[in-house]
């Protein structure tokens, strides 16, 4: 699917990470020092470049920032053991697009890369549509079919976020930044009951269900048009 | 001697005796010249007078001249009236001394006085003023007098310097070495308190001086030091022991599983069960590290004014769902004017305190009961309040419940409620804002826990920067901005 380049030094996690992506059919190059990766990220192009803040050689931010100074605007996920939100601040500024801290679920950063490979087009679109489900954003409505969903607005924000990802994994931690917008770890069980009540409400009419948990890993809006 | 040398508290007590000693010297110069100058020209004008009045009436001159001679018995007036010819005519001075201008003032001169043994020079003070017949008149007087003062000035001055410097140097000696045996017993205090016996405290004296209150501190500082490494020590032991429970539980699944599934699915279904395991273990954790960080200050960085109305309507909008599904109804109160003057914060913190103090409730509340969470308005502060219905928390664990890892009896009670971290993060962002939280009892009996949040003085730059802030993120961020979550600022 998508050609990632990884940049990790220890060879145990990047085993780890290599299989999972792989498995997930992405191509996967590994480096496992600094400047190796410097070169390799600069010799090909990549579709995502997913890096470690510590490397050997040469730090992961200095990387970025070399790359980015250079005009490279390959999507960057910067992975790191340091959870201080300093830090994250910090890798987010060296020019990374996300930032995951260390330890994460394999599924978390499938999802994070997933989402950087398939970033919203048209975010600007206020009318959207996705199989059934309608919303119009400016007049804050919702339908699905021809019947009118009666939506709170942060599940109208939800479902949006939804619906302009289908078929894309969305793990509670990113519903949890990008809709509720604000940075933490919640119990996981908060965001599955908000999207629980979503859920009730889309399928109130005996409709078949539109979103689906991914097991360990977090929910996709799967268009009930489609064949699934 | 030389460890004395370099004591800075000597250094100190040298350089201000030096300075004493500088200050009394200048003070004694200005009064020896003052008081020189002073009987030189009140010598002076004396003698101005006396020519003047002799010049006046030439005729009377020698006369004057004589009696000024006889005005003094110890022979230090001399004068003279000398003729066109240079020739005396009245006085005791030999000779018209050389040199003397004839313009009435008074100047320092060689003479030559007649004494009954024959003559003898001098030097006196002297004033002259020609005579209508061409001669002159001479009034003087002898410059030893002035002299003597200042001989003896200068003298008694030297005399007395060498007693200020001894008296100032042996103070400076003494003080200094005073200082040095109080430092030497604090510095032996603290070389115990380095040698690892941390209960060990700084003599604190009764002066109440600088030292006492430098001691005071240290001391204060130790108990600090001790509390913490006391937290630290216990933290440790929670730590270690909370994570034993689910690793314990963790290896027993897997050992049993390994001999014992038969299924692929069974299979799956003991990994799933140690990932949970595993995932709560990684939440302690994580949770204990972000407790470190923000006691550690580090996010102090990130502060903004923050909106607390919206931050207290989300975090209950949040657990609504979760309160509604546990049959606890969530009341929102926030207060007419509550919140409009913004708090200094971080918001993604402050979010977690609420977050936390709600979950704390819901999770205490028995179905049927309910929440309340209010923003009130005090006068200088606006208040978080966190009501429950649920059975209060007794006062002997009001401060408890904060600590890391205290989990109220209550809470042992109920199985599958996490450990006592949520309230501990709670009191560490409370620690890192400065607002003080507290828990007491709601009206109900239930339990009140409040966060009170000062509201910055009306002419902080905090209110202006509020007002941009919230023109710049009024929209909810997922419509129109989907992505400035991810915005590093």
């Amino acid at each position: 699917m998508a050609k990632l380049l990884l940049i990790e030094d220890d060879a145990a996690t990047a085993q780890e990470i290599l299989g999972d992506l792989r498995g997930r059919g992405h191509a996967v190059a590994w480096a496992a020092a600094g400047p190796e990766g410097a070169e390799r990220a600069t010799a090909e192009a990549w579709d995502a470049i997913v890096l470690d803040r510590m490397l050997p050689g040469l730090d992961g931010l200095s990387l970025l920032q070399g790359l980015r100074g250079a005009g490279d605007r390959t999507p960057a996920l910067v992975l790191s053991a340091l959870s201080d939100v300093d830090e994250r601040i910090r890798g987010l500024r060296a020019g990374g697009d996300d930032y995951l801290a260390k330890p994460f679920a394999l599924g978390e950063l499938a999802a994070r890369i997933e989402a950087l490979l398939r970033r919203p087009a048209d975010t600007r679109e206020t009318l959207l549509r996705v199989g059934s489900l309608e919303i119009d954003l400016i007049a804050g409505i919702g339908r699905r079919g021809g019947r009118d969903l009666d939506l709170l607005p942060r599940e109208l924000t939800l479902l949006e976020y939804l619906m302009r990802r289908p078929g894309q994994v969305v793990t509670r931690a990113l519903l949890f930044e990008e809709v509720w917008n604000y940075r933490f770890t919640p119990k996981s069980n908060l965001i599955d009951v908000h999207l629980g009540r979503l859920r009730r409400k889309l399928e109130a009419a005996g409709e078949p269900p539109v979103i689906h948990s991914v097991r360990g890993i977090g929910f996709t809006l799967t268009p009930d048009d489609e064949p699934r | 001697m030389t460890d004395l040398l370099r004591s800075t508290t000597f250094r100190w007590a040298l350089g201000i005796a030096l300075w004493s000693v500088l200050l009394a010297l200048a003070m004694f110069g200005f009064v020896y010249w003052q008081t020189v100058s002073f009987l030189r020209e009140e010598l002076a004008e004396t003698l101005r007078l006396e020519v003047r009045a002799a010049a006046e009436d030439p005729a009377a001159a020698s006369a004057r001249v004589e009696t000024w001679i006889a005005m003094d018995r110890h022979a230090t007036h001399y004068g003279g009236v000398f003729g066109r010819d240079g020739r005396r005519l009245a006085g005791n001075l030999v000779g018209l001394p050389a040199g003397l201008a004839r313009d009435g003032d008074a100047e320092r001169v060689g003479a030559t006085i007649e004494v009954s043994e024959g003559s003898l020079g001098d030097e006196i003070w002297a004033t002259a003023l020609a005579l209508p017949d061409g001669g002159t008149v001479v009034i003087g007087h002898d410059t030893d007098e002035i002299d003597r003062v200042r001989a003896t000035t200068l003298r008694a001055f030297g005399l007395g310097l060498v007693p200020a410097l001894a008296l100032s140097g042996l103070g400076g000696l003494l003080l200094a070495s005073r200082a040095r045996r109080r430092l030497a017993v604090t510095e032996a205090a603290l070389a115990e308190v380095m040698r690892g016996d941390l209960r060990r405290r700084l003599p604190v004296g009764s002066r109440d001086d600088e030292f006492d209150r430098l001691a005071r501190n240290v001391n204060r500082m130790l108990d600090e030091v001790e509390r913490l490494m006391g937290e630290v020590r216990s933290v440790g032991d929670a730590v270690a022991h909370d994570l034993r429970t689910p690793l314990t539980r963790l290896r027993a699944r897997l050992e049993r599983s390994r001999e014992q599934a038969r299924s692929v699915a069974e299979f799956r279904e003991a990994i799933d069960q140690g990932l949970a395991w595993i995932d709560q273990t990684l939440a302690m954790v994580t949770a204990v590290l972000r407790i470190g960080e923000i006691e550690h200050g580090l996010r102090r960085a990130g502060f903004a004014p923050v909106d607390l109305t919206r931050i207290v309507r989300e975090a209950a909008e949040f657990f609504e769902p979760v309160a509604e599904d546990k049959g606890v109804a969530l009341a929102v109160a926030v207060d007419e004017g509550a919140g409009r003057s913004p708090v200094e914060g971080d918001r993604d913190l402050l979010f977690e305190a609420v977050s936390n103090l709600i979950d704390n409730a819901v999770k205490f509340t028995p179905a049927g009961g309910s929440v309340r969470v209010g923003l009130e308005q005090g006068p200088a502060a606006s208040v978080i309040v966190v009501e429950d219905s649920g059975p209060g928390i007794p006062p002997a664990e009001r401060t408890r419940i904060f600590q890391r890892f205290y989990r109220a009896e209550r809470a042992r009670q109920t199985p599958g409620n996490g450990l006592g971290l949520g309230l501990g993060l709670v009191a560490a962002i409370a620690r890192l804002h400065g607002f003080p939280v507290e828990a007491g009892k709601a009206p109900g009996g239930g339990a009140r826990l409040t966060l009170v949040c000062p509201v910055p003085a009306p002419t902080d730059p905090a209110r202006r920067r509020l007002a941009v802030a919230q023109a710049g993120a009024s929209a909810p961020a997922g419509i129109l901005q989907p992505r400035s979550g991810r915005d590093p600022l």
